[in-house]
């Protein structure tokens, strides 16, 4: 069955590239605008992995990461953040809060499918 | 995957936030230190940044984060806003617009604009946070295959805590055995008794032997988003290693993977007279039992990797003065005169026993020459590595986009003859992209891909070897070469219906079709130079050109130069050679057959109407020609020639020996051979004479009308 | 210092022992074409193709008579800078002996017949004058463009 990973961006073109790269590799793909839009999908129906944006409005990603880490199906849920800058500060806070891996944008579809590939059984 | 598909869901998107952008500017200028109108412009900014960037409007993008470092700075609150600088964001939120319907088919946004916009809003940052904007990327896997293996002992502990940063180590390691042949060893002596054991924490750690062509980065890269979190120790079992003499005891690798201490290891030493050491050790209990197997492997992995160099120092290669060589192969040369000798006399005497030993000599000493020679032969592919660098600056410095691409770099060639093919091939490739090749907008107007493919090959073929270049660039103008051609007299009737005959100008000393003088290529410095360079190694170069598809160029060449086929001829006494290679067939020449027409000496062969020159007359040799010469004809550059002389001798294996200084400027004659009698003949070298033969006649001709 | 001394004519020259290799019988020229007379051609040497000039018609004095006592002093000759081993065909060669500086003196400037850029100097022996040749400049680049000037001649390419 294929696995289920959830794009979180508020950038329609963002999620429509994430959507796209992941779908072309064989992921089932869902949506959503930011951060409580996520959290709220995620509690019905958790994916296996978890791709989000950090900066969000009503909810960034830095709480979406915690808020899914406390959540019991998202104690262990791989944890792709995206950052503009490849700011050191900002992916230590990310780690800090739980993301398992980071990506810099803007990136290319392979450099985000290895990634995958080292965080995702 | 194109990034086209994107740019419209970009547009709308972008759009949108354009005119959001507008409303909370308008705002900010009624409350300039509303936090939340801050943000909001912030993350428009922000998010146009990230998805311009994203699908490739990299112009969009960078000019968008000049703006958001500003806004980033307001956020942070390191500046204020002024109605200046909403002003100046307000200008730039329209540039970025008219940048986006650019892209669509609008107008061009004048540069002078943007770079004013961007000192503008400069000019308002504090000075510190101006200097430093950057958009960097990185998280690149650096998947850098390189030839060579070499194996690695990997032992990576992770934190504890793992699982709860979603991270599987399971995910990792199958990862990190993508890169190569690896062994996995999981480490369980960290695990505690039932009782202790939190599930949801990692107790195990592993030791890993990879053997892999990528280098360490690659390996660090697999556990990047844990390296400052986890233990990862990553040794190369390399020639460093070995030459420090460590990984050879196993009580030292041990120690160096943290599982023994020099302590435990001096006691366990010491209590146990003379045992295996890694039973010893198992026995006294301080390393567990996988732990002792990875050092075991460790060990073993240093020890055939000793033994590899042991055998690549002491047996498979000896490096030899490249002289000593040379004049091995003199001595083969004059092996060869005197077994000439030997047969010669072996063949008046009769005698069968002489006659037996005499082949026995003949058969050892065509074995010893192929092997000596053979010893001169090196893989041409040593040298290709320097093309590929000269491609790569070429295109730099011309603006353009290719590839070399090669092919045979096995295939061997004299020493010699490699050496002396660097030039050529160098004028070849520069040639080929300096002139052949487009620039990447003009190859996309062609429809051809803008990344232009030279290919560089190397072949066997027989006792030559074959080498070709070729681009898939303009191919060579004919109507140029014609013009040209026209303007230095050397255009000729015949060449409108041959094709090949009229590219091949190119190789005409001085001829060059390219008007605009290079950097790269000089003006005219070129094709004929090349060919002398080939023709001195008795070579031959033919080119190939279909406009608008590509241009290619073959090389023939001798595999060696120390020793060819020749034909032995004799002209007054005096004795001559010519390559066998050239030679297509020998006819008789009787003054019938002679045909005076325009001062040009023709013979007529079956028919056919060839040139041919007297090597009497043109060694001003003395003595009356015979009544039947016999004439050699000989295909030079392409061309059916004729050399006639008084008698064919047959074929002789002709050790070539150079002339010397002495007789360096002479043309026409490339070196001398020593017959069986011992005497001495001379090497023809074929296109100087019937270049010198053309000339002559050309003048004949002038100084006639 | 050590001279090899042979005879041209009736004039007796030396040259430096050092430059000889070794003194060979006359033996089968293979003429080259178009190249100037007094260079004979080449002649086999153990293999090697080595060539040989006659020193008579180098040093413009007539052409000589193949005697017994004809032979070829094999040198190694500094041409821009390169040795090269050439021939050298003499009536006869006469010995080795020893001069000091002491007894040679300036070559003359005037009452020879031989280019005074190719004596180093005058030695005397016996009340018999022996002319000391600079080998390498009898060899050198200009009288070499000799043998260029004809091949182009010869050749008469324009290009």
């Amino acid at each position: 069955m294929a696995k289920k990973i959830m794009a979180v961006d508020d950038s329609a073109t963002i999620r429509q590239v994430l959507n796209f790269t992941l779908q072309g590799a064989g992921f089932q793909v869902s949506e959503a605008e930011d951060g409580l839009d996520a959290l709220s999908k995620l509690e019905s129906d958790p994916p296996d992995m978890l791709i989000t944006d950090l900066n969000m409005p009503r909810m960034d990603g830095i709480e979406l990461i915690k808020a899914v880490r406390k959540a019991p199906w998202g104690k262990f849920m791989p944890i792709l953040m995206l950052t503009t800058e490849s700011q050191e500060a900002k992916k230590q806070e990310g780690k800090a809060a739980g993301a398992s891996a980071w990506l810099v944008k803007p990136f290319k579809p392979e450099q985000l499918l290895a990634i995958i590939n080292v965080v995702l059984l | 995957m194109s990034m086209d598909q994107y740019a419209e869901t970009f547009r709308e998107e972008t759009l949108e936030l354009l005119s959001e952008l507008e409303v909370s500017l308008l705002e900010l200028e009624q409350r300039p230190d509303d936090a939340d109108v801050i943000d909001r412009v912030f993350r428009a900014l922000h998010t146009i940044k990230g998805s311009a960037g994203m699908i490739g409007f990299d112009d969009i993008s960078t000019f968008t984060h000049e703006v958001e470092t500003v806004f980033e700075l307001i956020r942070s609150g390191g500046m204020e806003v002024t109605s200046e600088l909403v002003n100046l964001t307000l200008t730039a939120r329209d540039i970025i617009k008219s940048m986006m319907e650019m892209s669509f088919g609008g107008e061009p946004v004048a540069p002078e604009m943007m770079t004013r916009l961007t000192a503008g809003l400069r000019a308002l940052m504090p000075a510190e946070t101006a200097a430093a904007s950057d958009v960097a990327s990185d998280v690149g896997a650096a998947v850098n295959a390189g030839s060579e293996e070499t194996t690695y002992h990997i032992r990576f502990r992770p934190p504890a805590n793992i699982y709860h940063r979603g991270i599987q180590p399971l995910a990792l390691l199958q990862e990190l055995t993508r890169l190569g042949r690896c062994r996995l060893i999981a480490q369980t002596d960290s695990v505690p008794e039932l009782d202790e054991l939190d599930p949801e924490l990692c107790y195990v750690y592993w030791d890993a032997i990879l053997t892999t062509g990528h280098d360490e980065d690659a390996i660090r890269d697999v556990f990047i988003f844990i390296e400052d979190d986890c233990e990862l120790k990553i040794l190369a079992i390399n020639d460093d290693l070995l030459d420090s003499g460590q990984g050879e005891r196993l009580g030292d690798i041990l120690i160096q993977h943290g599982d023994l201490t020099q302590q435990e290891l001096d006691q366990v030493l010491q209590e146990q007279a003379k045992p295996k050491l890694g039973e010893a050790l198992l026995k006294a209990g301080v390393v567990s039992g996988s732990q002792l197997d990875v050092a075991l492997e460790v060990q073993a992995e240093v020890k055939k990797r000793q033994k590899q160099r042991q055998v690549v120092d002491e047996a498979t290669s000896i490096r030899v003065r490249s002289e000593k060589l040379d004049s091995l192969v003199d001595l083969i040369g004059e092996l060869v005169t005197v077994q000439a000798r030997l047969s010669q006399a072996t063949a008046e005497d009769d005698n069968p026993v002489l006659a037996e030993i005499s082949e026995d000599v003949e058969r050892l000493t065509w074995e010893m020459r192929d092997h000596i020679l053979n010893i001169r032969m090196l893989p041409i592919g040593t040298t290709f590595s320097r093309y590929q660098r000269l491609v790569r600056d070429l295109c730099r410095d011309l603006e353009k986009d290719a590839e070399l691409v090669t092919d045979g770099a096995d295939t061997e060639l004299d020493k010699t003859v490699i050496e002396r093919l660097g030039d050529p091939l160098v004028h070849l490739i520069r040639n080929a992209l300096d002139h052949g090749m487009e620039k990447p907008d003009e190859r996309r107007r062609a429809g051809k891909p803008e990344k232009g493919t030279l290919h560089l090959s190397a072949s066997h073929s027989g006792a030559y070897v074959i080498l070709e270049v070729r681009d898939d660039g303009a191919g060579i103008n004919r109507e140029a070469v014609r013009q040209r051609a026209k303007k230095q007299n050397l255009w000729t009737s015949e060449m409108e219906n041959n094709d090949s005959e009229l590219i091949n100008l190119i190789f005409h000393p001085g001829f060059s079709t390219v008007g605009a003088v290079s950097s790269v290529s000089g003006r005219g410095v070129g094709m004929d130079v090349v060919k002398q360079a080939i023709d001195a190694l008795r070579g031959s170069i033919k080119v190939s050109s279909l406009e608008g598809v590509g241009t290619t160029f073959t090389i023939k060449l001798p595999l060696t130069l120390a020793i060819i086929d020749g034909l032995l001829v004799e002209v007054s006494d005096e004795k001559f050679i010519l390559p066998l290679s050239a030679v297509e067939e020998c006819i008789e020449l009787r003054r019938s057959d002679v045909v005076n027409a325009n001062y040009k000496t023709l013979l007529q062969v079956r028919g056919e109407l060839l040139p041919y020159l007297r090597l009497r007359e043109r060694f001003e040799l003395p003595g009356e020609r015979p009544d039947i010469e016999q004439v050699v004809i000989a295909e030079v550059q392409g061309q059916r020639v004729g050399f006639a002389v008084d008698q064919v001798i047959g074929e002789h294996q002709t050790v070539i020996k150079a002339l010397g200084q002495m007789y360096k400027h002479l043309r026409g004659l490339s070196g001398a051979t020593i017959l069986g009698d011992g005497t001495v003949a001379l090497i023809l070298d074929l296109p100087p004479l019937v270049q010198e033969a053309e000339i002559c006649e050309r003048e004949m001709v002038a100084a006639q009308s | 210092m050590e001279y090899l001394t042979f005879k041209l004519d009736n004039d007796e020259f030396a040259v430096d022992v050092l430059k000889t290799r070794e003194i060979v019988d006359l033996r089968a020229v293979t003429k080259v074409p178009q190249s100037p007379e007094f260079m004979l051609g080449v002649i086999n040497l153990r293999g090697s193709v080595v060539p040989v000039i006659d020193l008579r018609l180098k040093f413009g004095m007539a052409k000589g008579e193949v005697t017994q006592s004809t032979s070829i002093v094999v040198m190694d000759v500094l041409v821009n800078g390169e040795t090269v081993v050439v021939g050298a065909m003499v009536d006869s060669v006469e010995e080795v002996m020893g001069l000091d500086d002491s007894q040679i003196e300036p070559p003359p400037r005037i009452g020879t017949r031989l280019n005074t850029e190719f004596i180093r100097g005058m030695g005397k022996q016996d009340e018999q004058f022996l002319i000391i040749l600079d080998i390498d400049r009898v060899f050198s680049t200009d009288e070499l463009l000799m043998v260029q000037g004809v091949a182009e001649t010869s050749s008469a390419d324009s290009i």
